[in-house]
């Protein structure tokens, strides 16, 4: 996947951009869906579809622990994310031009 | 069968495992704290952390990890409390840069629900964090979050499950507990039992004395090894938690009543007379 693809993944809905600040500035939280909806503020069925896109991302990660289902920050895979998007944007002139 | 001992006490079974009689301990890195524990807590234990809201068992418990990290002992603080980065920017007040340590693998802030910490199941919440850092110490704020999703009766399983689980992987831990019971006149730490599970006991308290708020911090208990047993003043400072001297003049702190013992009264009424009697 290029960096722009990444990009406009990542910035697709203004919920998926709630959870990516959540988990970026707090990189070690481990919460089912239902707690990561409560923590950025809005329900379960409104975040869910986006909780799917970043875990196919694969920024996200998924484990069953007992009963639940939990997700958790991919860090090595979001530091990749994240360069392949820096390269990206280096490459954008303002205009939008490359 | 008895075992042998050597003219230092250690047992045969000690001698064949030179240093398992004498193991280092988990130093906490504060230099008078660790006078306390006779050098610092016993390897793999756990260790209950208690007091009540805003005594500083936060700060205690995170400078125990930035100094074992110091010492080159990886930490876990697992919070149920606080999202992460109220804790970086806490920590960041005292000097403690927790991302560049995160950045480093020796250290690790996991943020989650009370109730996933007790799921039971093959996979445990902590397993892959536990084999990626290796840690030597873990904390984890507070266990009095588990009394919300467990019956009282069964409080003292689940902690003894919590322990041993990192027992088993050697971590020593520490365990913050909230304590409202130790202030004032109850001497108790938790009313479910969970002082018999852990294997020391330090206290934080608020203390009033001549109309000003203190803190005192004293080990109530520490299995298999002596300790100070003294009610010490303490400080929040700039870095850290500073451990000032013995509050020896005074009685009843522990009871909430602290007042002067009676041979202090003594010296301030001679030293007042014969300030009177320089003036005359």
């Amino acid at each position: 996947m290029s960096g722009s693809e990444v990009l406009s993944t990542l910035l697709a809905s203004e919920v998926r951009g709630d959870i990516l600040v959540l988990f970026h500035r707090n990189p070690g939280l481990i919460d089912t869906v239902d707690g990561v909806a409560r923590r950025v503020g809005r329900t379960t069925i409104a975040v869910i579809s986006d909780v799917r896109e970043l875990l196919q991302l694969g920024m996200l990660r998924q484990k069953r622990i007992g009963s639940s289902e939990v997700v958790y920050l991919d860090r090595a895979k979001d530091r990749e994310l994240l360069e392949s998007v820096g390269n990206h944007l280096k490459t954008v002139r303002i205009g939008g031009e490359k | 069968m008895t075992a042998s001992r050597s003219k230092t006490g250690a047992s045969g079974f000690d001698q064949l495992f030179p240093g398992r009689a004498e193991e280092a301990r988990v130093k906490t890195g504060v230099v008078e704290l660790d006078e306390m524990l006779r050098g610092g807590f016993m390897p793999g234990d756990a260790v209950m952390l208690a007091g009540s809201a805003g005594t500083g068992k936060t700060t205690l418990a995170l400078q125990y990890l930035v100094n074992g990290v110091k010492l080159g002992e990886p930490g876990i603080y697992v919070t149920f409390e606080e999202l992460p980065d109220q804790i970086y920017r806490d920590a960041k007040n005292f000097g403690w840069d927790l991302r560049k340590m995160e950045e480093q693998d020796k250290f690790r802030v996991i943020c989650t629900s009370p109730s996933l910490m007790l799921e039971s199941g093959s996979d445990s919440l902590l397993d892959d964090v536990l084999r990626d850092i290796q840690p030597r110490r873990l904390v984890i704020d507070s266990l009095s979050h588990l009394e919300m999703f467990v019956k009282k009766d069964d409080m003292r399983m689940e902690a003894y499950r919590v322990i041993r689980y990192l027992k088993t992987r050697g971590v020593s831990s520490v365990l913050l507990w909230e304590s409202p019971q130790i202030s004032g006149g109850s001497f108790s730490v938790t009313d479910v039992g969970l002082s018999f599970l852990v294997d020391c006991i330090v206290a934080l308290k608020p203390v009033e004395i001549e109309s000003s708020m203190r803190k005192a911090l004293v080990i109530l208990k520490m299995r298999g090894s002596d300790h100070d047993k003294r009610l010490r003043e303490f400080e929040i400072t700039s870095n850290g938690i500073k451990i000032e001297s013995a509050f020896t003049n005074y009685e009843g702190i522990i009871s909430g009543s602290p007042r002067k013992v009676a041979s202090e009264k003594f010296m301030e009424m001679f030293r007042g007379a014969s300030e009177k009697q320089k003036k005359a």
